[in-house]
């Protein structure tokens, strides 16, 4: 490798001052870079935080809506809970197995360049904008048929697909060849081979790979507000009609005049951040002690 | 016999998790059936949301209806009830005759009456101010840029005006309260009708986009020397102030339930497809607040859910009225009334 | 075991050749489905949203794209895609030149300079930045962030540099491009430093000491070894952000204010492709104009196509040049 610039007469002695007073500044700048960063989170987590503490209460997740209220009566945003948690419940119950399977198949199965077409396309579809997924699914299912939760959860389940796919294969790919050659040597086939050895210890990662992508779909707007959005304020379980989803509703509210509006919004956005926060470093933390566990072995 | 492997209990526990979610979801959803022969969705019009939104509880009392609505938009609530994708669909704009072929045997009724309030943020000026049509049409074509200019100090003698500049607040998505309003330029301003035009949606000359009623109130209460535009109801629910818009008689007038009344009165007999137009009144109606509008409610012909469609609309028009007054909505005249009668009737399952 | 073993060398799958029994053709025949599945979803997608597209296609043809018009009114109807193209790529390219340097320095902090206790809890910040979603900082740019860029920053800026048409007028309710270029920055910081910091720590050590012990300063030895060996993968990093930024909707219909021009002033509202269809697409007035928006989808999703086909081909380029397999360095 070429190390551009390390000529002699740029390492002058002479000139040292000067080099060094650019690497102080450059050096300076990476840490006020970090800083930033760093800054910028804090004032964002900060700000979400002390604007829900009005709305901070159990009417939050215990009472629906109530639109255009004349009056001070107590309102939450529960079908907007109720909703996400089946949304996101049913997309999850989709893209697993289908996520996982793909996995096997590459993995496993695969001769070298069918793995890295698929791979490719993995990596397209994990590419492709959320809101134009939203337009896909709504021209696939909603048009002539209506809104629904399974429409939304469709949506979503083509945005964990990938997500599930490629951490499967990541920990797939760890499991030692060396045990599946012992299996196969002691006359087990292959696909038991692979559902009994192979998949057991992989749980972990899948596990780890599933919660990412819950964590990174349960804030996922604009595919819902093409195939979930048109709802009224009672809270429903039924995913055959459209449900209300915190995303969804803390985009509504945020266009709104009203302080108490905004209050529920920021609230309903701190329990969102701290679901996806905790399950995303929790699920981390799982992914590095499995991936020692298993290197370690 | 052999002990369960671990990848078995494992795919076993997956099947269990699986067949309990759908035996959940399924109950839930044969639960909420039940439920939903009695839940009318609709969607549309935020004009009318306020008054809607006064339905929804005495109307559960009343007949155990579920009335769901989601205020999107008169163009968005077109759309929907098109696509057959809600029970009914509101909206303050008439449908042209492309959208009445598209929507396939549906009708309007108007169900509602109401003003578009012309919505400012000036703190520090007390008193009402004046506006008039053509002045409001340089303003949202972005000709008159501050608040002090000659043209809005003309109208207001009295009051002292900061030279803040007008940020105007308008609608981005489709709406029926935008018809409204460039209905109303359209016919007090040429250069608006040639340059702008009226419709649901228009390319506007200058202005930030809020969505919905509440989007752009949200501009106007966040920005000082905003205008805006929304249903009264609106306005009056944040406390804003409101211009009093001069009619053609020369009088100023606001949108309350007596300038609506007399724009009302200008137009008594619904069009074929049951449109009225109300907007800008002849001389002789001296008390009309110019920018009024009846709003429609649009359903389908013929509905598998026609008697409970037909049970809340009768309701809607006639005691879903004695809430309007105080939200600045007036009641249907009897003439508007009779003709929505006559056309609730004509839904058939 | 030996790191032999753990690399995902599939080619040394002991499975080729052997005796097909019926369970091993379900579970291939099973999971293949899947595979094909997800091939023919791409292509499902592709399909759609041209369908859905089509009669503002076969009405504007190509030059849709260039035009800048969108006038809804019924009877004067006309669209066209050119003031949101340049909205997205101003919005984009904004960001990626604010985030970039940014995203270098806390790669390099992460790196070099930072004490090893801190390099654990930042990295984890970062990426935590990463996990905010996009309505939730698209509630705070409205709330939090506009106001104060309306207040102080804008009319700093255009007192400073009002000669440079880029710092006109500054907006009025806080909804304007800059606002928009502010959050797209936050929101593709995490991936740009992400991938730079996995680039950095994978330039050979022997490298780095060799250049610092031919008496290179810290900042030296950046730019002369850990840049040039990884300029392949941090313009895949770049690209993978401008990707990401392309495609944002949510966040930047909720702060950039709408608006159908062309202009310089980026504190004038504006939209992109994704926020012009994310703020429209419910209340279409017309056939005719849902479609045209959803042209507007589709010229979006060329765009992120050809972006991440170019990204995965720079990366495959550099792990061929650096010889990396999975797992490990040569």
């Amino acid at each position: 490798m070429s190390a551009q610039g390390l000529t002699g007469p740029n390492l002058r002695h002479d000139r040292l001052p000067r080099r060094r007073a650019v690497n102080r500044l450059m050096e300076t700048l990476a840490w006020i870079a970090a800083a930033i960063a760093v800054g910028i989170l804090g004032v964002v987590i900060f700000s979400v935080a002390r604007h829900a503490l009005p709305a901070l209460n159990f009417n939050l997740i215990t009472k629906d809506p109530i639109q255009f209220s004349l009056t001070n009566a107590p309102q939450g945003l529960r079908n907007a809970f109720v909703g996400t948690i089946v949304i996101v419940g049913i997309a999850t119950l989709m893209a697993l197995p289908v996520g996982i399977l793909v996995a096997i198949y590459l993995n496993e199965f695969a001769p070298a360049s069918i793995r890295n077409a698929v791979t490719m396309v993995l990596d397209v579809l994990n590419g492709v904008p959320a809101i134009v997924i939203g337009i896909f699914v709504f021209g696939l299912f909603v048009v002539g048929r209506g809104q629904s939760g399974f429409a939304g959860s469709f949506a979503l389940a083509c945005l964990m697909v990938p997500l599930v796919s490629r951490s499967t294969m990541e920990i797939l790919a760890l499991v030692p060849n060396s045990l599946r050659e012992a299996s196969l040597g002691l006359g087990v086939p292959h696909w038991r081979t692979t559902l009994s050895i192979v998949l057991p210890q992989s749980v972990g990662g899948i596990l780890t790979g599933t919660v990412l992508a819950v964590a990174r779909v349960a804030g996922e707007t604009a595919p819902l507000l093409f195939t979930s959005s048109l709802v009224g304020t009672q809270t429903s379980w039924n995913p055959q009609h459209a449900l209300q989803t915190i995303p969804v509703a803390i985009f509504e509210l945020s266009e709104s005049p009203d302080p108490a509006d905004h209050a529920r919004a920021w609230a309903a956005a701190l329990v969102l951040l701290l679901f996806i926060l905790f399950t995303s470093l929790g699920a981390r933390w799982l992914a590095n002690r499995n991936r020692s566990k298993l290197a370690a072995r | 016999m052999r002990k369960l492997g671990p990848s078995t209990r494992i795919f076993a526990l997956v099947a269990l998790a699986g067949a309990v979610t759908a035996v959940a979801v399924g109950a839930a959803g044969a639960s909420t059936n039940r439920q939903s022969a009695t839940t009318i969705t609709g969607a549309g019009s935020t004009f009318v949301a306020p008054l809607i939104a006064q339905w929804i509880s005495p109307l559960g009392s009343a007949y155990g209806y579920e009335l769901q609505y989601s205020a999107v938009g008169s163009g968005a609530g077109i759309a929907s009830i098109t696509s057959r994708t809600v029970d009914f669909g509101a909206s303050d704009a008439p449908l042209s005759p492309d959208q009445f072929s598209a929507c396939n045997s549906c009708e309007q009724i108007p169900w509602a009456l109401g003003g578009t309030s012309i919505m400012y943020n000036l703190p520090g000026v007390k008193n009402l101010l004046h506006m008039d049509g053509p002045t409001l049409a340089k303003i949202f074509m972005g000709q008159i840029t501050t608040w002090n200019d000659p043209a809005i100090a003309k109208l207001n003698p009295g009051a002292s005006l900061p030279s803040t500049k007008i940020t105007i607040a308008h609608r981005s998505d489709g709406s029926g309260t935008t018809y409204n309003l460039t209905d109303y330029l359209s016919s007090v301003s040429s250069a608006w009708s040639s340059q702008v035009g009226k419709g649901t949606a228009v390319n506007w000359p200058v202005g930030v986009g809020g969505k919905g009623s509440s989007g752009v109130s949200a501009i106007v209460g966040q920005t000082p020397g905003a205008i805006g535009y929304a249903d009264v109801a609106y306005a009056i629910s944040n406390h804003f102030s409101y211009f009093a818009m001069k009619n053609k008689s020369g009088k100023f007038t606001t949108p309350g339930l007596r300038g609506i009344l007399a724009a009302a009165t200008s137009d008594q007999k619904p069009a074929a497809d049951n449109s009225l137009s109300i907007v800008n009144p002849p001389k002789k109606y001296a008390n009309a607040y110019p920018i009024s509008t009846f709003t429609y409610v649009i359903v389908p012909l013929q509905s598998s859910k026609a008697p409970d469609l037909k049970k809340f609309l009768f309701w809607a028009v006639t005691k879903g009225q004695t809430y309007a007054p105080k939200l600045r909505f007036v009641p249907l005249p009897k003439s508007v009334l009779v003709v929505a009668e006559k056309a609730i009737a004509k839904i058939h399952s | 075991m030996t790191s032999a073993d753990l690399t995902a060398d599939a080619t040394r799958r002991p499975f080729t050749g052997r005796r097909l029994r019926f369970g091993d053709a379900v579970l291939q025949v099973v999971a293949g489905a899947a595979a094909l599945a997800v091939t023919v979803l791409v292509g499902l997608i592709v399909w759609k949203v041209f369908e859905q597209a089509w009669p503002a296609i076969q009405k504007y043809g190509l030059a849709f794209i260039t035009r800048v018009a969108w006038n809804p009114v019924l009877g004067r109807e006309l669209y066209g895609a050119g003031s949101f193209l340049f909205g997205t790529v101003v919005t984009s390219l904004g960001a990626l030149l604010l985030a970039a340097p940014l995203a270098m320095g806390i790669a390099l902090f992460l790196t070099e300079l930072a004490p090893k206790a801190l390099r654990g809890p930042v990295t984890a910040l970062v990426e935590t930045l990463a996990a905010i979603p996009s309505v939730v900082l698209g509630l705070w740019g409205i709330l939090v962030l506009g106001p104060v860029l309306r207040s102080t920053v804008e009319p700093w800026l255009h007192s400073a540099f009002g000669f440079i048409p880029l710092f006109g007028e500054p907006s009025s309710a806080g909804a304007s491009m800059f606002t928009a270029i502010i959050v797209l920055t936050i929101m593709i910081l995490p991936i740009v430093s992400s991938i730079s910091r996995e680039l950095f720590l994978g330039v050979p050590h022997d490298l780095k000491e060799g250049a610092l012990a031919l008496g290179t300063t810290r900042w030296e030895m950046v730019r002369g070894v850990i840049f040039p060996y990884s300029s392949g993968g941090i313009a895949a990093a770049l690209i993978l952000g401008l990707g990401r930024a392309l495609g944002e909707a949510i966040a930047v219909t909720q702060v950039i204010g709408g608006g159908v021009s062309i202009q310089w002033n980026l504190f004038a509202g504006g939209d992109s492709l994704a926020s012009k269809i994310a703020a429209s697409y419910q209340g279409a007035t017309s056939n005719l104009e849902t479609a045209s928006l959803i042209y507007l989808g589709a010229i979006l999703l060329v765009f992120s196509l050809i972006v991440n086909v170019v990204a995965q081909w720079i990366v495959r380029r550099s792990a061929r040049k650096h010889g990396i397999t999975r797992g490990g360095h040569a």
